[in-house]
């Protein structure tokens, strides 16, 4: 967030208070910059790409679920920056980032849970009930947990954390003076 | 190995840009420790993290400096930056902390206790050191990943195969943080 308001240094600084403690929608602050614009349209694309690189390929190079999750979800950072954060959340439904984070924890539970049944151990590849050589099925089932698994959790549960600290507390919303009682917590400090 | 060879035998090795990141680091870490104002500490706190991303690459870690970059030089800057624009920003008159003088000096024999320990410390990408020498289970991972999981990459394997149920802990921990920072704030739906 660029800070467009020139002048003397303190009334820099007053302005720059006050931005930081608006109140507008929802409390996350937000100022349109024709630099961080355009400069997010280019650079998404290409950071979502390697974020799907890093998962993919996190057998042949370094990388996996975890770091490639990361990537996804900072790229959605990256827009709400520039975007706002509201409009990206009400462009990504929660539905999205359940299905992720709750999806992501069931795949994995479910792939070990499998092989149990099957009458071997937690995540035993081999087992799995898939027409494929046997270290095949070892392969596809580590890429499974990596891709369906662990990336989408961490890139659901960043995306969740990230929404849900910027709306705050719940009671914000309902409080018809918000702002004030955040100013308070603030100014303790 | 005494101190003295030890510097003798890694001293060539440290290049220019190593020494360089390291001294970036620990003047990053001090002036996040240090800094008043806690926006600038979160800044330079996201450009230590870049840092020590950068020296892991050096000392042959990708996947840790991928994670460093990732979580701690990224996204959590971006959260910790997100919690401090719904606080009011104080504007301090004097840039830095003064020091507390106890806890530096505790800091400072730690720092003196830890430096001793150094000597014993085999030097970086020694084939000799244990992490890398035992047979048993460094070597051993080396020499079957491929042949046991068919990925080439054997932290991957690692983290996916060999200790398969560790990581189905950390996910649902990961999962279960979601689900705490619901509770924490009172919410029912994540957008």
């Amino acid at each position: 967030m660029s800070d467009d308001s020139p002048g003397p240094a303190e009334s820099e600084t007053q302005s720059r208070t006050n931005r930081l403690d608006s109140q507008t929608r929802q409390g996350t602050p937000y100022t349109e910059s024709q630099v961080i614009m355009p400069t997010v349209k280019v650079v998404a694309p290409f950071a979502f790409t390697y974020g799907l690189f890093v998962t993919f390929h996190g057998g042949g190079s370094p990388g996996g679920g975890f770091q490639g999750g990361a990537i996804m979800a900072a790229v959605v950072f990256m827009i709400a920056f520039a975007f706002g954060i509201e409009a990206t959340r009400e462009w990504l439904a929660n539905t999205v980032i359940v299905a992720l984070a709750v999806g992501g924890t069931l795949v994995f539970a479910g792939i070990g849970l499998v092989t149990i049944a099957r009458g071997g151990a937690f995540l035993q590849y081999e087992l799995l009930p898939v027409p494929l050589a046997e270290i095949d099925r070892v392969t596809y089932g580590m890429e499974a947990v990596e891709i369906l698994g662990i990336a989408a959790i961490v890139s659901g549960v960043l995306m969740g954390l990230f929404f849900v600290l910027a709306s705050g507390f719940a009671q914000e919303n309902d409080d018809s003076d918000a702002g004030d009682t955040v100013a308070t917590d603030g100014g303790e400090r | 190995m005494t101190g003295a060879t030890l510097l003798a035998t890694t001293g060539p090795e440290i290049t220019a840009i190593e020494a360089s990141l390291l001294v970036f680091v620990v003047i990053t870490a001090i002036v996040t420790a240090l800094a008043r104002d806690v926006l600038a500490a979160v800044i330079v706190f996201g450009a230590y993290s870049l840092g020590m991303a950068a020296l892991y690459t050096f000392y042959r870690a990708p996947d840790v400096a991928m994670t460093e970059a990732a979580i701690s030089a990224g996204v959590t800057t971006i959260l910790l930056l997100l919690t401090l624009a719904k606080t009011s920003r104080i504007d301090h008159e004097i840039a830095f902390e003064s020091v507390n003088l106890p806890a530096a000096g505790a800091v400072g024999f730690l720092f003196v206790g830890l430096l001793l320990t150094m000597a014993d410390i085999p030097a970086v990408g020694s084939p000799d050191a244990p992490v890398w020498s035992n047979a048993d289970v460094t070597q051993w991972y080396i020499a079957e990943t491929y042949a046991e999981t068919g990925v080439e990459n054997t932290v991957m394997a690692v983290l996916a195969a060999f200790r398969g149920f560790d990581t189905f802990g950390e996910a649902v921990v990961v999962f279960g943080a979601g689900v705490a920072a619901l509770i924490v704030l009172h919410r029912e739906v994540f957008a």
